[in-house]
């Protein structure tokens, strides 16, 4: 999946709420998307989830979508349960297969004790287990989790992290935002950091690429003077630079200003 | 789109929001024929009567859904596809409803014919002898089906936002759908007003109508297919 010049806002006259987030996103991810309140992260990830198309921009390649909103309240007329089947069936597992999935779910999550009450009549907790459930049911090769963890028990929570942990070993990529800096601390992979003004910055996570020997290294960065960190990588002991490839040279671009690969 | 529109009928459906605009259906089209003196009067109608019944169960399906669980579901189908199906599930039951309203305005008129001395002598068209009048009544309720469903939506979310905007400018639209000369609704029930002389002359729109209807429709789904793809939120009071 890639993001291309990714922007958004609500309106021509409004200001941009995520402006120009350009980014690779590989398979097998797990990248934390950092921010205070109200910096644009839920927008980003509703852009990245497909639930919204970007004003500026594109997404290419995104695989299929699980996505957990901020907050799920049960306003639909149905039993959880069905809800879920409904839902299973949008995200291409019709009949038995849908079915089993959706009893794997409820049962991990430890919803299938009320799985058959109504939606409305659901606490927050019960209702956001019941909104995990639909994301994970296809298995999605990318999901987008917007703080999934609150009002979870703390089972729910252990099993949430694992089933993170089982989609990104399956080669799958999980985007989370949590306010908690101790969720699935270490194990993330990159972190998109948001500026407050619409910007964003991707540092690769603290986990080491981890392979004996490393061939091939591609780096996408943004610079105005593209000879002198050409010059500065090949001074780097143990490091050859294979091609150069440049992708857009924008002289008059710079309020379009992509992420920075540090 | 089956899993889309099978998730969106069971809203419909299990929301009782269909209740309101059936009753008042019903009481409309009982009116209707009541009051007509042909058949061909009676589809009039009872087409016409489709226009603020779709509309209506076309608002009810544009704010049945909560942000959060449309989001999962543009998530999993894509917005388009999920903006599409939550306006043609209104549109097919208005067809449902709108066929059973011919087919009890027929059953009505047949009956009305064989009480002799009834006094309703427009009504004597036994509508098995006329398909003509069936065809053109239908093809009216056709016209009126497309107009109501792009009016409701063209005056709720996401396009009309505000709950009272959305609600009066539905009403107000609804009027302007039927006495306004432009509109393709008016054109096909009042195309026929001119051939009221006999009671057994067929009705119908004139090609005009259909073809306006149809734009009309395109027009209006395509404005809120596109705004749904780029609104995150649909209901007045988040922002």
């Amino acid at each position: 999946m890639r993001l291309e010049a990714v922007g958004k806002r609500y309106g021509l006259r409004q200001p941009w709420v995520v402006r120009g987030v350009s980014a690779d996103v590989p398979a097998g991810r797990l990248i934390r998307v950092a921010g205070r309140n109200g910096s644009g992260k839920s927008t980003l990830l509703r852009v990245v989830a497909g639930v919204s198309l970007p004003s500026a921009g594109k997404v290419t390649g995104r695989p299929h979508c699980g996505y957990v909103p901020e907050r799920f309240p049960g306003g639909l007329p149905f039993p959880g349960r069905e809800y879920l089947l409904h839902l299973a069936r949008i995200h291409g597992l019709p009949g038995e297969t849908g079915r089993r999935r959706v009893e794997e779910w409820l049962e991990r999550l430890g919803a299938a004790s009320y799985a058959d009450q109504q939606l409305r009549s659901m606490s927050k907790g019960m209702c956001q287990k019941v909104a995990l459930a639909q994301a994970l049911i296809p298995s999605p090769a990318l999901l987008v989790l917007d703080e999934a963890w609150t009002g979870l028990d703390q089972a729910a929570r252990a099993e949430l992290d694992a089933a993170v942990g089982e989609r990104v070993a399956a080669g799958g990529t999980v985007l989370f935002v949590d306010h908690d800096a101790a969720r699935l601390a270490g194990r993330e992979d990159e972190r998109w950091n948001f500026d407050g003004a619409g910007g964003v910055a991707i540092l690769a996570g603290p986990a080491p690429v981890a392979a004996p020997r490393v061939e091939r290294v591609t780096i996408r960065l943004e610079t105005a003077d593209a000879a002198r960190v050409i010059g500065q990588v090949r001074a780097i002991e143990g490091a050859r630079v294979r091609s150069v490839d440049v992708e857009g040279a924008d002289v008059a671009g710079a309020d379009v200003a992509g992420a920075e690969s540090p | 789109m089956t899993a889309l529109l099978r998730y969106q009928t069971a809203i419909l459906l299990r929301s009782h929001r269909w209740i309101f605009p059936l009753i008042a259906y019903v009481l409309l089209i009982a009116v209707g024929a009541a009051g007509s003196t042909s058949l061909a009067e009676t589809l009039d109608w009872s087409g016409a009567m489709l226009v603020p019944v779709v509309a209506f169960l076309t608002r009810a399906m544009l704010t049945a859904e909560p942000d959060a669980a449309r989001a999962c579901v543009c998530a999993a189908a894509g917005p388009v596809r999920a903006q599409f199906a939550t306006l043609i599930v209104p549109l097919g039951a208005g067809a449902v409803v709108g066929i059973v309203a011919a087919v009890f305005d027929v059953l009505a008129a047949e009956a009305a014919a064989r009480v002799p001395g009834a006094g309703l002598g427009g009504k004597v068209t036994a509508a098995l002898d006329h398909p003509g009048i069936v065809a053109g009544g239908l093809l009216i309720a056709l016209v009126c089906l497309l107009v109501g469903s792009a009016v409701g939506a063209l005056c709720n979310p996401p396009l009309l936002r505000h709950p009272a905007a959305a609600m009066l400018s539905t009403l107000a639209a609804i009027i302007l759908a039927l006495a306004a000369g432009v509109s393709p609704a008016n054109a096909a029930i009042s195309h026929t007003t001119a051939q009221v002389a006999s009671p057994v002359a067929a009705h119908w729109p004139g090609p005009a109508a259909l073809l306006g209807a149809v734009i009309l429709l395109a027009v209006a789904w395509g404005v809120s297919v596109l705004a749904a793809t780029r609104r995150d939120t649909w209901s007045h009071s988040s922002t």
